[in-house]
């Protein structure tokens, strides 16, 4: 019995799915259920993100920035003023390295916590992603007691930050950090090792390493194909050589290297080490300090141009400022770790089935508004 | 039950026939999640645990068809204006629409310089419901419900309006 | 402001360089007595920025001097490799912060740079389109050895009238997707690419917005684009 091949049909999925991780529109071209090709179109969310920063000085810049993956507010915050500051050479107060690393770490954990849980939602699991909202919530108290925001802060200014940490910050850290831990243990038992999601999620979407750096994919997308590469280790910036943590790289668990599982098992795995580093910098912060002491009085980087490039929950995330002389910029690229992660997915998703294709994209954890921009 | 409760004498139940169809629908009114931006982590966030909206009867729906209310979250581009026009025309009568933030309002921070963003989207679509916020918090788009619940109460469907 | 007036704020402003406040703080008259602290802060930046000029000024002297022992700057020393090895697709002279290229070869300078050894430029991390004036229409590529960890930026000109650059999305791939937003928000147009579109806007967009000269359309589809919201201001 030989095959029966069919006409090639063209499916559309998007830009309005449930299932897309915001406006995204996949051109799908079927053979019964096996796909033979995907292209991703987007644009459906270009905001003009970088003409407004040719129009806006350099501090103005920075509530866009938020806006753009607004999964990890505080890590855009963070990747765009660390490379302001390097153009204008200017140096921050240790107390304010610590807090936006705090900032950053617990951004990590939420992020994380959201792109695992939805992940569980797209492949049916419901209650994972209950529960990882909740935990979520608890972080974002913390930093609406901080800067009174939930979801976008225009926190970390270049400087400095724009509130200190109120009085008992620390000790609800604390707290939440002894109560977190345990929780890990329950996601595990509820969707990594449950047998359905391994079934439905090992061995598919294997992306070599090879590839995986020609497409310039970075972040856990990248270890979770062994590659060990993280750029608070390998191109240290702010003071994250002050902490002891492990890069967590994928090592094929429940089947092959690089598939969707590693993928997943990656941002858990970092998950607890960002808890580490929480522990340790909340331990060694200085009590006093003035966070708004190296404030500039108007921000005038010199003549120049810089790329720069920091780790946020989904890979590098790197600023190209161009600047004359003047207080608003002449160019502001943002290299978005999602973009390039996007690229990849019409080489992960030839040849598997319509449902697996749902896997690899959620399991990549694209944010469409850093891709548009 | 709550407005009809206690009310009757017998077994005669007397009511204007709008205020009941506008009763009938302004409960559980069924949300068609289009969430484009930032504004959708919130409208997620509401849906969660800790501020439910499955309590006052809305249930997230993916197909137009089967949905009362479109609740608009996020910037609106150029791009995806059409979309937005065309699944608005799918959804069957009676239908609403919620702008939930500011860009869905009037195009929000990107008003200025935004040259491919939507300034509101009233303008493909009619609105009933602002909620601005940028993003509004879960208890505001919850207070931006419970005005429509208001509204659609309100509603007189049966009475032939004057031009 | 009249000739002894400014002779008396220019004698203020030096005795003020000089750290002596007090000439100043006991003028009278308001009016003057701001002009002189203006003028005082004004010469205070002015000599900030000659101090801070005055050193790199001496750096190409000292660098002629001992000009024999190759530099360190990876731009520097690659960029001479790259001279060595393809003849005349320098545009400009070496210098610390980019390699300025013709964009003649720049597909065999590209597969050399990723496939020689003590190279081996395997990412591509960013790409950038500028408008740089003056006609002129600039895409940068900034490059990173996982393997060796150096990095190296390349710039690229052209005219807007014939804004041609060979692509290289065969060599990196993600400068398939780089490209055509480049493509998209400047113009330039890349030889060899398999599918040149627009990547952001949709495809019937007149116009490359990231041009400094950028008007944005009337319409689209019908829908008018206003210039600026009328009466939010």
């Amino acid at each position: 019995m030989g095959v029966i091949h069919g006409e090639e049909m063209v499916l559309n999925i998007g830009p309005q799915h449930p299932s897309t991780h915001g406006v995204l529109r996949l051109k799908v071209k079927t053979d019964g259920e096996i796909i033979s090709e995907i292209t991703p179109v987007i644009g459906y969310l270009h905001r003009c993100f970088e003409k407004h920063c040719e129009n806006m000085t350099y501090d103005q810049v920075i509530p866009y920035t938020d806006r753009c993956d607004y999964l990890a507010a505080m890590a855009n915050n963070f990747g765009y003023v660390v490379a302001v500051e390097e153009l204008m050479e200017l140096k921050v107060p240790e107390k304010v390295e610590y807090i936006r690393v705090i900032m950053a770490e617990l951004q990590r954990i939420a992020s994380h916590l959201l792109a695992l849980g939805v992940y569980g939602l797209d492949i049916g699991a419901f209650t994972p992603f209950l529960f990882m909202l909740r935990d979520r919530e608890r972080i974002l108290d913390m930093f609406e007691m901080t800067c009174g925001a939930r979801l976008l802060y225009n926190y970390m200014w270049v400087g400095g930050v724009s509130h200190d940490l109120p009085k008992g910050f620390v000790e609800t850290a604390f707290q939440f950090l002894d109560y977190f831990e345990p929780q890990i243990e329950e996601y595990n038992n509820l969707l990594t090792y449950n047998k359905i999601f391994i079934e439905r999620t090992a061995d598919i979407g294997v992306l070599p390493a090879d590839v995986a750096i020609s497409y310039g994919v970075s972040g856990p997308n990248l270890r979770a194909s062994g590659v060990k590469w993280d750029l608070r280790k390998n191109d240290t910036y702010s003071i994250y050589d002050k902490f002891e943590f492990d890069v967590c790289i994928g090592d094929g668990g429940q089947g092959t290297l690089g598939d969707c599982w590693d993928r997943y098992y990656v941002r858990m795995l970092e998950v607890k080490e960002s808890v580490k580093i929480l522990r340790q910098a909340l331990a060694q912060m200085p009590k006093d300090g003035d966070v708004h002491q190296a404030l500039p009085k108007k921000i005038r980087p010199p003549k120049g141009s810089i790329y720069s490039r920091t780790e946020t929950p989904r890979g590098d995330l790197g600023f190209y400022i161009e600047s004359d002389g003047s207080p608003i910029p002449t160019r502001v690229k943002m290299r978005s770790p999602a973009f390039t992660a996007l690229s990849v997915l019409g080489e992960l998703a030839g040849g598997w089935m319509m449902s697996d294709v749902i896997s690899i994209l959620g399991s990549l954890d694209i944010v469409l508004g850093e891709i548009d921009r | 039950m709550g407005m009809l409760e206690n009310r009757f004498q017998d077994n005669v139940v007397v009511a204007k026939l709008d205020k009941l169809i506008g009763w009938a629908r302004s409960t559980s009114p069924w949300y068609f999640q289009f969430g484009l931006a930032c504004c959708a982590i919130e409208m997620m966030a509401a849906a969660a645990s800790r501020h439910d909206l499955e309590r006052l009867g809305m249930m997230p729906r993916s197909s137009p068809r089967q949905a009362d209310v479109m609740i608009v979250a996020g910037t609106v581009t150029m791009k995806m204006s059409l979309r937005v026009k065309k699944l608005y025309e799918q959804m069957a009568d009676p239908k609403y629409v919620i702008a939930m933030g500011s860009c869905a309002t009037s195009g929000g921070p990107y008003w200025q310089h935004g040259y491919h963003v939507l300034k509101g989207v009233d303008i493909v679509v009619p609105v009933d419901v602002y909620v601005p916020g940028c993003p509004p918090r879960p208890e505001a788009l919850i207070e931006g419900l419970l005005k429509l619940q208001e509204k659609i109460l309100d509603e007189r469907p049966l009475t032939r309006k004057m031009a | 402001m009249s000739a002894d007036q400014e002779k008396l704020i220019t004698e203020l402003v030096g005795k003020g360089l000089a750290g002596d406040m007090d000439p100043i703080n006991a003028i009278e008259d308001r009016v003057l007595r701001s002009k002189a602290k203006a003028a005082l802060a004004k010469a205070k930046r002015a000599a900030k920025t000659a101090t801070t000029a005055a050193p790199t000024e001496e750096k190409p002297a000292t660098e002629t001097i001992a000009e024999t022992p190759p530099s360190d700057n990876p731009n520097k020393k690659f960029g001479k490799m790259i001279e060595d090895t393809f003849q005349g697709s320098l545009d400009a002279e070496l210098n610390d912060t980019h390699i300025q290229l013709k964009p003649d070869n720049w597909f065999e300078i590209a597969k050399w740079l990723k496939s020689e050894p003590s190279l081996y430029f395997d990412s591509l991390q960013c790409h950038t389109g500028m408008d740089v004036g003056e006609n002129m229409l600039e895409a940068r590529y900034n490059l990173h050895s996982m393997t060796h960890d150096h990095k190296i930026e390349i710039r690229i000109a052209v005219s807007r009238d014939k804004a041609n650059i060979p692509s290289i999305e065969q060599i990196w791939r993600i400068g398939d997707w780089f490209e055509r937003e480049t493509y998209d928000m400047f113009g330039i147009f890349f030889d060899g690419h398999r599918d040149h579109r627009r990547m952001l806007l949709p495809e019937d967009w007149e116009g490359y917005p990231l041009r400094k000269d950028y008007e944005v359309q009337e319409t689209y589809h019908g829908i008018a684009i206003p210039k600026v919201k009328v009466g939010w201001e």
